[in-house]
């Protein structure tokens, strides 16, 4: 069967199957609609494997209904460009979708609340958006996300804290979708076309003027927006810790990134070429919000003993890692990108699985109320740890090689620095995950300071108790765990994942396939470097997080460790900034949005 | 002159005030009305776009071919925009809906359980 019959189908599909679903949840009960659903989501699984299997060596353009543009001619019709790296980005999000089906087949005690047919959505969604080579199209894949995202965070309407998380994701976000709207208007303006492809032929590699540059400003604020970076960052936390695991999990590991992977689309479709004598500049304004971005996350990660909001900070601190690598503004850099971004999903979608676990077995998430009480639960404080340790990219994890490729081009550039921002980051991370895990599995230590966000805590998502963790959930979280690890041993992924990201980069190539059917050129695959440096670093990096985490657990006896209680409560003044009050995030986002303006109209002119 | 101008300045302004009701907003409802007056200067900015002065409805069964016509394709942009932001302000909305029902207040200063 050829690839074009089929590529529709990862959007379709569970499109009709959600619109069946809410219609007809009622009746046909909850495991039936349990059942379809994650038929559905282990169906599009295979459908987008086949689909990064097609467009392996060669991407691929498929026109809706054969509007393809004459040779010479417009394009007018709407087309999916797909490439390697976003049919990995589809594949990934299937893999999530069905492991966060999995994980919720005993959890939500009533079936009125339409999960299963959001899921599907959000997860058709985000493949259309990865495979999409249309810039409004982008946008409504965006905001068809957006929507589902927003309901499934706010499910567990009986409790203020969901409404007020949810609503604060919205409020945020869609300011940020209607700043996109009004670039992609600017856009139009100045060329009349939508296709990626067109608007960047029409623009050419002409300087780019003010029109230009406030429209890459509008969308990338957009899109960072859902990137969840400093300063747009401020939504992610409070929509984590309420939202129900299995969501969280789509959220973390594949949502937030798909908003840097959408900056990173349009930076090499449209304005890589007018940008071009200003590459420099911009590289170093991304990287100082990369790293800025990863040092607010990693120390707010650490102070944080909500458990699943101290994983969603580790998030924002990870989502500032991965935008270096697209930041960097180079192919090497991107195909790091994509093995962090991969890896990094499984891991952390691990990681809120144990988080669900925690909460179905223990009623609470704090880790102040948690102390000691995870003893006997082996097997889950096992793939928490594990987890740790990926986020700290030791070696067997594949996050170690992503790491490895983005500190290397930074390198390349004199931006040697940055790889010590990863080191930092990876160390309070994973630190933190280390301490909740010794705290709450082994009892170890005095119990955690009480903060305010751990005054939240979670209803539970089920009522009777339960003295032993159901295999539909242990399964998706030791899948995933492994999923991160088996990325390490891929023969050759580096330099494929390099060739990839050569391919995504090259814009005139990519002009050429969209508009004039011609094929891409296959890009040597450049040799690996050694890893040395990297392993050296990471395991610093684990042992030292261990030592952080052992050292805030014991700090009583040793008073040399008392550093880490201040570490521990956090700056007063940052926790402060995270107020909780929509109207302070979209200040927090006008004012960063200006500033970055500021950035580019001083140096990008 | 001025004229081909005002239109993206209306829409900038129009942007600006939304933004500013929706910082300083102590009601959500309100609030929420907000992001709809910030999203109305997308259609501010999309209608400009698409205008052209002396032009007509772009269907050419009753005028020549090459008369001045108006841009047809914002339109539908600005529908798919119209659609997809109205979803997003009901969905707003019952929240404030519930919000209300469970906590019992409108004010985002109340309404704040999680910080920190």
């Amino acid at each position: 069967m050829s690839i074009t019959t089929y590529i529709p189908l990862p959007i379709a599909i569970p499109l009709v199957v959600a619109a069946f679903l809410a219609f007809t949840g009622k009746w046909i009960g909850r495991r039936a609609c349990d059942t379809l659903a994650i038929a559905c989501a282990a169906g599009n699984l295979f459908l987008t494997l086949a689909i990064l299997r097609g467009v392996w060596s060669q991407p691929y353009v498929y026109w809706f209904g054969n509007w393809w543009p004459r040779p010479g001619g417009v394009a007018l019709g709407i087309c999916f460009s797909i490439d390697a790296i976003g049919a990995s980005l589809a594949l990934l999000t299937s893999i999530l979708t069905t492991a966060g089906l999995v994980f919720s087949w005993w959890i939500f005690e009533e079936t009125e609340n339409h999960f299963q047919p959001l899921m599907l959505i959000f997860m058709a969604a985000m493949c259309g958006f990865s495979y999409t080579g249309d810039l409004f199209n982008l946008f409504v894949f965006f905001e068809l996300m957006s929507v589902s995202a927003f309901a499934l965070c706010g499910l567990k309407t009986v409790e203020p804290a969901p409404l007020q998380g949810a609503y604060n994701f919205a409020i945020v976000n869609t300011v940020g979708a209607f700043m996109i709207v009004i670039g992609i208007g600017l856009l139009y303006a100045r060329t009349g076309a939508l296709n990626l492809a067109q608007v960047g032929r029409s623009l050419g590699s002409t300087r780019a003027d003010s029109l230009v540059l406030l429209a890459f400003l509008l969308i990338a604020v957009g899109y960072l927006t859902k990137a969840a970076i400093v300063p747009f960052h401020f939504w992610l936390a409070d929509a984590h810790a309420v939202a129900p695991s299995p969501v969280c999990v789509l959220f973390s590991g594949v949502m937030v990134e798909l908003g840097i992977y959408a900056v990173a689309r349009i930076y090499w479709t449209i304005f890589s070429g007018p940008l071009a004598a200003h590459v420099g500049a911009l590289r170093e304004i991304l990287l100082l919000l990369a790293a800025l971005c990863a040092v607010v996350g990693a120390l707010m990660c650490f102070a944080e003993h909500h458990l699943k909001r101290l994983l969603a900070f580790s998030t924002i601190s990870h989502a500032g890692l991965t935008l270096a690598g697209v930041g960097l503004l180079t192919s090497k850099a991107l195909g790091g990108f994509v093995i962090y971004v991969l890896s990094h999903g499984a891991i952390k979608g691990g990681l809120f699985l144990c988080a669900g676990i925690v909460a179905h077995r223990l009623k609470r998430i704090g880790e102040d109320h948690l102390h000691g009480r995870g003893r006997g639960m082996w097997f889950t404080a096992a793939l928490f740890i594990l987890g740790a340790f990926g986020l700290a990219g030791i070696l067997p994890f594949g996050t170690l090689l992503g790491e490895s490729m983005i500190s290397d081009a930074a390198r390349d550039f004199q931006q040697g620095w940055f790889q010590y921002v990863f080191v930092f980051a990876e160390i309070l991370t994973a630190g933190a995950v280390l301490r909740a895990s010794f705290r709450i599995f082994f009892g170890w230590g005095d119990p955690a300071p009480t903060d305010e966000s751990s005054r939240v805590e979670e209803g539970p998502e089920t009522s009777e108790p339960h003295n032993k963790t159901p295999i539909t959930m242990l399964f998706p979280a030791a899948a995933l765990v492994v999923l991160g690890i088996a990325i390490c041993f891929w023969p050759q992924l580096r330099s494929t994942a390099d060739g990839a990201a050569q391919t995504f980069v090259n814009q005139p190539g990519y002009e050429d396939m969209v508009l004039d059917n011609t094929s891409m050129a296959v890009p040597a695959k450049p040799p690996e470097e050694s890893l040395a440096g990297s392993i050296l670093r990471s395991s610093i990096a684990g042992s030292l997080a261990l030592a952080l985490a052992l050292g805030s657990v014991f700090r009583k006896r040793l008073p040399a460790l008392s550093f880490t209680r201040s570490l521990e409560m956090g700056n007063r003044a940052l926790r402060t900034l995270h107020s909780g009050h929509p109207g302070d995030y979209v200040a927090w986002q006008s004012l960063g949005t200006a500033a970055i303006g500021g950035l580019f109209a001083w140096f990008l002119r | 002159m001025i004229l081909n101008y005002l239109a993206y300045g209306v829409a900038a302004w129009v942007f600006l005030w939304g933004l500013y009701g929706i910082v300083t907003s102590k009601n959500l409802v309100h609030q929420v009305v907000c992001l709809a007056i910030l999203q109305t200067s997308t259609y501010v900015l999309l209608l400009a776009i698409g205008f052209k002065v002396g032009g007509t409805a772009p269907i050419f069964a009753d005028i020549p071919v090459g008369a001045p016509v108006v841009d047809p394709l914002v339109q539908a942009l600005m529908l798919t925009d119209v659609v997809v932001e109205g979803t997003v302000m009901a969905l707003l909305l019952s929240m404030v809906v519930k919000a209300n029902e469970v906590a019992g207040t409108v004010d985002p200063e109340e309404l704040r359980i999680m910080m920190g």
